[in-house]
């Protein structure tokens, strides 16, 4: 249909457009047509101009503070407030962009652990926020893998969070699933040092209930972080 | 200070927001959303019914308002005329997916627009800026008025409208286009 050879046409559907009677497929339809049709664009841009005091007459509410925060992880990290209390992981997070980095962090900031033997220690943070939310660390010569949760509310209701290494060369190998507990341990088939000393970097990923089906990662991957040997 | 005054500062107050918007300058976005967030949650609470739902809509639209911000021409629209297009749209598409329809369970849209309420129109008359449109709403026929309010506000299409009306939908679509050429008529003249 030509919208520029019927004026009272092309007005109607333009009134309706902008009041919003205009609905579906018509409505989907109506807008494309408008893209093309400068004539037709500058109607509807007429109507909502007659309208729009009326949207003014709406009570106001005001939405609450997750909008507002949803809205800055949507836009990435650019939103993020500077942080007000640099916490140590935190501080971690942000700083380590390299293993380097987070290598002379651990040594200045950390003191030595007690333990001789030294360990692996990982910060995964949402690359959105660059808010750090698990802190993965295991001892060289043991096989578990104790995973901390900074942030509860990253566990999934329907679906499992999977814990991958990263090596530098070759695929991602499954580490296994975040514990649901706010501190858990994972079962590792090897010693630390076997699992990790050629693994820089750490990621999780969304998976189905009990961990990906195929062993490589099929869900989205949510967070990431260097994987340091902190000895 | 009148009111129209103070609407034309707002006006040009959310203009230059919007311009620093476009040149990608995050502290005017964080003041853009404080201004008119209330407003556009508002707008998105009243037609979709549902806190959930416009949160999320908010959101989607904020991110959008940021985005497309460099299009933004004040020559074509009013800042608020342009930003609460873009939460309506968004309304409006979201109440079309499949199985989505306007809740009315507990009747309050039904009741809370009887022909001779003004309902939100009652705040109109409150912005000057905003007085010939009421003026012009008051030269309409009563159902002709809660028909453009209905589909306005609460975003109802029109065989909902027929269905809240209890009317024939032939019926309601016919009060809502001699209402809007009425509307554009009176305007034309205020002017």
């Amino acid at each position: 249909m030509r919208y520029s050879n019927k004026p009272e046409l092309q007005e109607r559907l333009a009134a309706e457009y902008a009041l919003g009677t205009l609905r579906g497929a018509a409505r989907a339809r109506f807008r494309r047509w408008m893209r093309g049709d400068a004539a037709l664009a500058r109607a509807v841009a007429e109507w909502e101009a007659r309208l729009a005091p009326m949207a003014e007459a709406v009570e106001p509410v005001r939405p609450p503070r997750r909008v507002w925060d949803e809205i800055q992880a949507r836009l990435g990290p650019a939103a993020a407030p500077p942080p007000r209390r640099l916490s140590l992981w935190r501080a971690l997070a942000l700083l380590a962009t390299g293993a380097a980095a987070a290598l002379v962090l651990m040594t200045v900031v950390v003191p030595p652990p007690p333990m001789a033997h030294g360990e692996y220690v990982a910060v995964l943070s949402d690359p959105k926020t660059q808010r750090p939310v698990l802190l993965i660390s295991a001892a060289r010569k043991e096989k578990t893998l104790r995973v901390k949760s900074l942030d509860p509310s990253i566990q999934p209701r329907d679906a499992s969070l999977e814990i991958w290494a990263l090596p530098k060369d070759g695929k991602p190998r499954s580490l296994g699933l975040v514990p649901e507990a706010a501190q858990g341990a994972v079962q590792l088939a090897a010693l630390a040092d076997q699992t990790l000393s050629d693994v820089p970097a750490l990621a999780v990923s969304v998976e189905p209930r009990g961990g990906s089906p195929t062993g490589a990662p099929t869900g989205p991957v949510l967070y990431t972080g260097p994987c340091v040997k902190d000895w | 200070m009148t009111a129209e005054d103070d609407a034309g500062r707002l006006a040009a107050e959310l203009t230059t927001l919007l311009a620093a918007c476009a040149r990608r300058d995050r502290e005017a976005f964080a003041r853009l959303y404080q201004s008119t967030s209330a407003k556009l949650f508002g707008v998105a609470l009243r037609i979709l019914r549902r806190e959930d739902w416009a949160e999320e809509v908010l959101q989607e639209c904020y991110v959008r308002i940021w985005t497309h911000a460099p299009e933004y021409r004040p020559a074509l629209a009013a800042p608020m005329t342009w930003m609460s297009s873009i939460v309506r749209n968004r309304c409006l598409d979201w109440l079309r997916r499949p199985r989505v329809e306007v809740a009315d369970d507990d009747g309050s849209i039904a009741e809370g627009t009887e022909a001779d309420d003004p309902g939100p129109l009652a705040h109109l008359e409150r912005a000057k800026e905003s007085a010939a449109l009421s003026r012009c709403l008051q030269t309409l026929e009563g159902k002709q008025r809660q028909a453009i309010a209905l589909a306005f506000f609460d975003g109802l299409s029109h065989s909902e409208l027929a269905r809240h009306l209890r009317e024939p939908l032939g019926t309601v679509k016919t009060w809502v286009r001699r209402g809007l050429l009425r509307l554009k008529d009176c305007l034309a003249l205020q002017q």
